[in-house]
């Protein structure tokens, strides 16, 4: 199975050697072991929290490692309503975050606002931080949260960098 | 739900009896709305009167509920019971010992906005009050640490004025990062 | 609680808890003064989840406003949609069929079953447990699925309306509710057997964040917090709405009010919620949900498409400006939610939006007394503190 997960370009020689790029290898790690950073506030932290609990398990995908200290963790999840007083903290705690990383953006209220049009809500984290992936829903269910962690992999897997980031190593 | 509607009723003009007795020139106005009994107070007496609610025996209105605030500016002056005032300062207390509630009124005009604080009464006034400050800019009077609590702290405005927009005044698209205290 | 101050050191140590913090649960924070490890002043700070929920409410019709009341608390959304009806309802002075208020109960003890169940989840978490948070998840899936069910939604259920609920039970409700009921006593026991005489769950927890019943009333603590210290106030019992006054259940206390009675109570309260249910279903009444009057709910979708009357109703409780009317005037009304006193203050100036809405939460007044539970403790006593306050940041700010 190993292989196949390094994607492609890997050429497998009659002996137990393959060849392939350093990047892959490292694209390949990165893929399934990344590490959330999960900034939640709101009814979609609920909704996390179901997602990295017994039903739906986001451990079969590699990224059961939450880590709360961003220094350690590769993907930022913002889910939930992000208010004026929040930003600064949210912002802080990307720019801790070592590079590359990846940002999720779950719900309508992290994405645009939701459904709160008020004087104290950011309508959209994007205006502050880069976000690669964006989860509709208000909250999104935990499949939707799975789905979104599957295409950060994609995104690594094609070498694409995070949107945050120029160059990635 | 009828026999509740009675029992408070009889319980009713007890309050406003023994308010009449003891603080008849401190009420402005009173009323029963929906099984609660409703008094104006002059914000000079209101400590006063909230004192005696919560230390007379009988009464025993120990709980206090919630303290906010209505802005009028923007309602009709016929629904209004009394003389107009931008400001309504408004006390919800329970009773554990009648199970029933009453609720205090104290009207603020725009000129003068300031309370007495109920603090020294009760331990949890002192968000309530600094949430009031913070939403309305009502000042409180002998507040231990009245400084806004809600909205960060070199937010101007208050929000829930009737005069401030739903969308704020573009605070969530001017940023700037450096001055956060974070 | 005792043994921290006496091994201090005399070096002060400011130290920013939260808001990005696992056991602050994303937006409480904490400024603790600290002295070695006791905590010689603590300050919570409030206000980063702040939503403008009640200047909203000065916008949205009264209808609309029930999708805002579910993002509040998002542990129990059906408790508060409950309450926020009940107010409306009681400022219309309307009562709603016996049906309905059945429903409704049903679904306000499901929801404090699942609020109760997350908050032990959470807080064993925080303090190292991590099998119940398994445990307690894997029940409160099977209660989103009947929530789903009946609401079309897991989390965010906007289910009550004023004068009614979006739609009746479907089919199989019963047999769903009640299979859960059974299975969940089991379920309980055995969280029971994992932390209940668990040495370091009782070390953790027992004695830790204790205040007196007469502090509490003074902070203004309400629910399961307030019942832990002796006080056995319930509003179900105390003023009882809906038709809670038609069910029998017992409103557990506690006698230290500290962090294991806290957690005593509420496994008990998730009992004695198991006991409402099956009352419920054994006397469910046959009948309409919704309240049959044209101006506030909406007719039958077969006479909305069938006769004009039911198409111009239709339109008229849906297009703005001209739904559901309150009298002009204002009213508190006050419902158990699982954490406590969940008031509504509506004032109203005879439209179809509210003059003003003022919400008081129950997790405000928690947070609040938290300086009183924690100073003189050890800083690690802090997660356990927070933890058994459960206090929710979306009703804390608004």
């Amino acid at each position: 199975m190993g292989l196949d997960f390094v994607g492609r370009g890997v050429e497998e020689t009659d002996g137990n050697i393959i060849t392939t790029t350093i990047d892959k290898v490292v694209n390949w790690g990165r893929k399934n072991s990344l590490w959330p950073m999960p900034f939640g506030t709101a009814c979609c932290a609920i909704e996390m929290m179901a997602t990295l609990a017994s039903k739906f398990d986001l451990s079969r995908f590699g990224s059961e490692a939450i880590r709360f200290s961003p220094r350690q963790s590769d993907l930022l999840i913002v889910s939930g309503r992000i208010s004026i007083k929040m930003m600064p903290v949210l912002k802080r705690i990307y720019d801790q975050m070592p590079d590359p990383k990846w940002v999720i953006s779950m719900g309508a209220c992290a994405s645009c606002g939701g459904v709160f049009d008020t004087y104290t809500l950011i309508q959209g984290v994007d205006q502050f931080i880069p976000v690669d992936v964006y989860i509709p829903g208000c909250p999104p269910r935990p499949e939707d949260l799975i789905d979104a962690v599957l295409q950060v992999q994609q995104k690594i897997t094609s070498g694409a960098s995070p949107k945050g980031v120029e160059v990635v190593v | 739900m009828n026999e509740e509607k009675e029992v408070e009723e009889q319980s009713k003009p007890l309050v406003l009896e023994k308010l009449e007795e003891h603080h008849a020139d401190s009420l402005l106005a009173q009323d029963e709305a929906r099984g609660t009994v409703v008094v104006v107070v002059h914000k000079e007496q209101v400590y006063a009167v909230l004192e005696y609610l919560k230390t007379d025996p009988e009464l025993a209105y120990a709980f206090l509920v919630d303290i906010t605030a209505v802005d009028n500016s923007q309602m009709e002056s016929e629904l209004m019971q009394f003389d107009y005032a931008r400001f309504m300062i408004v006390y919800q207390l329970y009773s554990f010992q009648d199970q029933c509630r009453v609720r205090v009124r104290v009207p603020v005009h725009e000129n003068d906005l300031s309370v007495p604080s109920v603090t020294a009464l009760w331990k949890g006034a002192n968000w309530l009050e600094r949430e009031t400050y913070d939403m309305f800019g009502i000042n409180f009077e002998g507040h231990p640490d009245l400084h806004r609590i809600l909205m960060p702290d070199d937010f101007e405005g208050h929000p829930l004025r009737k005069d401030y927009p739903l969308r704020g005044r573009g605070e969530r698209e001017r940023f700037n990062f450096d001055k956060q205290n974070v | 609680m005792q043994g921290g101050l006496e091994r201090a050191t005399g070096e002060r140590m400011v130290l920013s808890f939260g808001p990005q913090h696992p056991a602050t649960h994303g937006t409480l924070r904490i400024v603790l003064e600290l002295d070695g490890e006791s905590v010689l002043k603590a300050t919570p700070h409030a206000g980063y989840l702040h939503t403008g929920f009640e200047k909203l409410g000065e916008h949205l019709d009264y209808n609309q406003y029930i999708v805002v009341t579910d993002r509040m608390n998002y542990l129990s959304p059906l408790s508060n949609n409950f309450g926020y009806v009940l107010a409306v309802e009681q400022l219309l002075d309307i009562e709603v069929p016996k049906r309905c208020q059945y429903i409704r109960i049903l679904m306000a003890e499901l929801s404090r079953v699942a609020d109760h169940l997350l908050w032990l989840g959470t807080a064993a978490l925080d303090l190292g447990a991590f099998s119940v948070f398994l445990y307690s998840f894997r029940e409160r899936e099977k209660l989103y699925s009947i929530f789903e069910k009946t609401t079309g939604a897991r989390l965010t259920t906007s289910y009550t309306r004023i004068g009614g609920v979006f739609r009746d039970l479907y089919a199989g409700c019963e047999e769903d509710v009640r299979q859960f009921v059974s299975n969940f006593q089991k379920a309980l026991k055995e969280t029971h057997t994992l932390l209940t005489r668990n040495r370091i769950w009782m070390d953790r927890t027992k004695g830790v964040g204790a205040i007196s019943g007469e502090d509490a009333i003074s902070y203004g603590l309400t629910g399961p917090c307030l019942r832990a210290t002796g006080v056995a106030h319930d509003i179900r019992k105390a003023e009882p709405y809906s038709s809670y006054d038609e069910v029998t259940f017992d409103v557990p206390v506690g006698t230290n009010g500290d962090a294991y009675d806290r957690y005593l109570v509420r496994m008990e309260e998730m009992i004695q919620s198991c006991g409402i249910i099956t009352q419920v279903l054994d006397n469910m009444p046959d009948g309409p949900v919704n309240l049959e009057d044209n101006k506030i709910t909406m007719p039958n979708k077969s006479d909305a498409y069938g006769h004009i009357e039911g198409l111009i109703h239709h339109f008229k409780v849906v297009m703005d400006g001209h739904g559901v009317e309150t009298p002009t005037g204002e009213h508190y009304c006050a419902t158990e939610s699982p954490n406590g006193e969940l008031g509504f203050y509506i004032v109203s100036d005879g439209s179809g939006t509210a003059y003003r809405i003022r919400i008081r939460p129950p997790s405000f007044f928690h947070f609040q007394a938290l300086p009183h539970m924690l100073e003189g403790g050890m800083v690690s006593d802090t997660v356990a503190v927070l933890g058994s306050l459960n206090v929710i940041a979306g009703e804390l700010d608004r």
